[in-house]
C-alpha cells in the first residue's frame, strides 16, 4: 500500500511537472517535447507489474486529459498502453538491472513509441497529415527525447548503485 | 468452475487492460469533435467488417427463425396475390358489365350466377335475384357478350334460366350480314345449330347470329354466335352450325333485361295456331 502511494505521488508529481515545467525542454521550432510521465510510469510498470501499470498509465493518462482541456480518454488509453507494456519487464532477477542500466533507456524507447503511434495516430485523424508524417515529426522525435531524458534516472541509479 | 477461475486468474492482467481500454474508449467516444467523429467513422466500418465475416457463419436458431417468417410471409403474400387477381379479373368483369349496360335500351337487372348444369340435356342456371328483383318469367338473360337464355322459374329471390345449351330453348334468329332468318337450338351435344334454312340462303363462315324480330321472348339484335361451318342435311335445307358467343364455363354474372314480348301478340298467335290445328 505505502509503495503503492509512493507511486502515486510520484506520478501525481511528473503530471504536474509535464503540464507546467516541461514547456522549458521543448525543441522550438519542432515542437517536441519529452514525455517525463511516461518515464516515471515505465518505472513503476518494470517494479510492479502489468496490473499496477496499466491502472497507473489510465489514471496518470487521466489528468493529463483533465489538464489538456483536450478531449478526454486519448491520454489515458496510450498511457494504459505504455505502463502495460513496461509491466512485461517486471521481473524479479532483472528488475535492477533493467532500472540502472541503459536498458531502461531501451524500454523507455519502446513504450513511448507504442505510447506515441496511439496517441498521435488518433490526435492527428481528420487532419491532412498521413500517418509517415505523424511517425517522422511527432512519434520518434518524442520517443527518442523521451529516452534521453530518461537517461538521467539511470545516470541516479547507477550512482546510487555504486555508492551500495 | 475452478479451472474457469484459475483461468481467468491466469488472465487478469489482461483483462484489467481490455476494462482500461475499454473505460479509454468510452470516455474518447463520450466527446464530439473532428478527431473523434474520424474515430467513430473507422469503428463502425471495423464493425462492419468483422460483423459480415460472422455472418457466414449460419445461425441454425436464426435460420429456423427467419424460415419460418419467410414461409408465413410467402403464405400472406400468396394469398393477397390472389385476392387481389380475383379483385382484378372481377373489375374487368364489372367494367365490361358496366359499359354494356350504359348502351343496351332496356331496363337490366345484374345477378350471380350461385348454380350452373352443364353436363345434362336441359341446362340452366340458378341466379340470386328473382321477383323482388323484377324478375320475371320469360325475360331474357344475356351478357355483355351476347344471349344466355330466359329465365323459366322466379321465386323471390332466386330464378331458374334455361340457356342456349338447352334442348326445350329455340330461339329466332337471323344472319346479320344477309338477314336469312332461322331457329337456333340444340340438339344434345357439340354446338348450336342454326335450322330451317333453305339451301339457297347466303350464310357464310364468319357471319354473325342474332335474335331476329320474329321471336316471342327476346328482343330483336341480341348476338347470339357466328357461324362456324355451313353444311348440307339434304335437298333442302343447310346445316348451319354456330359458336356461341357465350362462354358458359367461365360465366359468373348475367344481366336479366326487363323485356316481356307483348301479351296480345302472345294471344292472338297461340289462338290462330290453335284453329289452324
Amino acid at each position: 500500500m505505502g509503495q503503492n502511494l509512493k507511486y502515486s505521488a510520484l506520478l501525481l508529481v511528473l503530471v504536474i511537472a509535464q503540464k507546467t515545467l516541461v514547456w522549458l525542454l521543448a525543441v522550438t521550432g519542432y515542437e517536441v517535447t519529452p514525455d517525463i510521465v511516461l518515464v516515471g510510469l515505465a518505472y513503476v510498470g518494470i517494479k510492479r507489474g502489468k496490473i499496477t501499470g496499466s491502472i497507473a498509465g489510465f489514471l496518470s493518462g487521466l489528468l493529463l486529459d483533465l489538464f489538456s482541456f483536450s478531449f478526454i480518454g486519448l491520454m489515458a488509453l496510450s498511457k494504459s498502453a505504455g505502463g502495460f507494456l513496461s509491466g512485461f519487464f517486471n521481473n524479479e532477477n532483472k528488475m535492477e538491472r533493467y532500472l540502472s542500466s541503459y536498458g531502461f533507456v531501451l524500454i523507455v524507447f519502446f513504450c513511448s513509441m507504442v505510447n506515441n503511434v496511439i496517441y498521435f495516430t488518433i490526435y492527428f485523424q481528420g487532419t491532412s497529415l498521413v500517418f509517415s508524417d505523424v511517425l517522422l515529426r511527432y512519434v520518434l522525435p518524442t520517443a527518442v527525447y523521451t529516452s534521453i531524458i530518461s537517461i538521467i534516472p539511470v545516470i541516479f541509479a547507477r550512482k546510487k548503485l555504486r555508492r551500495l | 468452475m475452478k479451472i474457469l477461475l484459475s483461468y481467468l486468474g491466469n488472465l487478469k492482467e489482461y483483462i484489467i487492460f481490455s476494462v482500461l481500454v475499454a473505460a479509454s474508449l468510452i470516455l474518447i467516444f463520450q466527446n464530439d469533435n473532428l478527431q473523434i467523429r474520424f474515430i467513430r467513422a473507422i469503428a463502425v466500418n471495423v464493425i462492419g467488417v468483422v460483423q459480415s465475416g460472422f455472418s457466414i457463419i449460419p445461425n441454425v436458431f436464426g435460420l429456423e427463425r427467419e424460415n419460418k417468417y419467410l414461409r408465413e410471409t410467402n403464405i400472406n403474400l400468396s394469398k393477397e396475390l390472389s385476392q387481389l387477381k380475383e379483385s382484378r379479373l372481377e373489375n374487368l368483369r364489372l367494367k365490361q358489365m358496366l359499359e354494356f349496360k350504359q348502351i343496351v335500351n332496356y331496363k337490366i337487372v345484374t345477378g350471380k350466377i350461385i348454380g350452373k348444369t352443364l353436363i345434362q340435356t336441359r341446362n340452366n342456371i340458378t341466379l340470386n335475384i328473382g321477383e323482388r328483383d323484377s324478375v320475371r318469367i320469360g325475360m331474357p338473360v344475356i351478357t355483355e357478350r351476347g344471349l344466355v337464355g330466359k329465365i323459366v322459374a322466379a321465386s323471390g329471390n332466386f330464378s331458374i334460366a334455361q340457356i342456349l345449351f338447352n334442348k326445350e330453348l329455340k330461339v329466332s334468329a337471323k344472319d346479320q350480314r344477309s338477314r336469312v332468318d332461322g331457329i337456333i337450338s340444340w340438339d344434345g351435344e357439340g354446338k348450336l345449330m342454326m335450322k330451317n334454312v333453305s339451301k339457297s340462303s347466303d350464310v357464310m363462315v364468319g357471319d354473325v347470329i342474332i335474335t331476329s324480330e320474329y321471336s316471342n321472348y327476346f328482343p330483336a339484335g341480341l348476338p347470339v354466335g357466328y357461324v362456324a361451318s355451313v353444311g348440307t342435311v339434304d335437298n333442302l335445307f343447310k346445316e348451319i352450325e354456330v359458336e356461341c358467343f357465350v362462354n358458359f364455363e367461365i360465366l359468373e354474372e348475367v344481366f336479366v333485361l326487363k323485356f316481356l314480348s307483348d301479351e296480345e301478340r302472345r294471344n292472338l298467335e297461340k289462338t290462330f295456331n290453335e284453329k289452324s290445328k
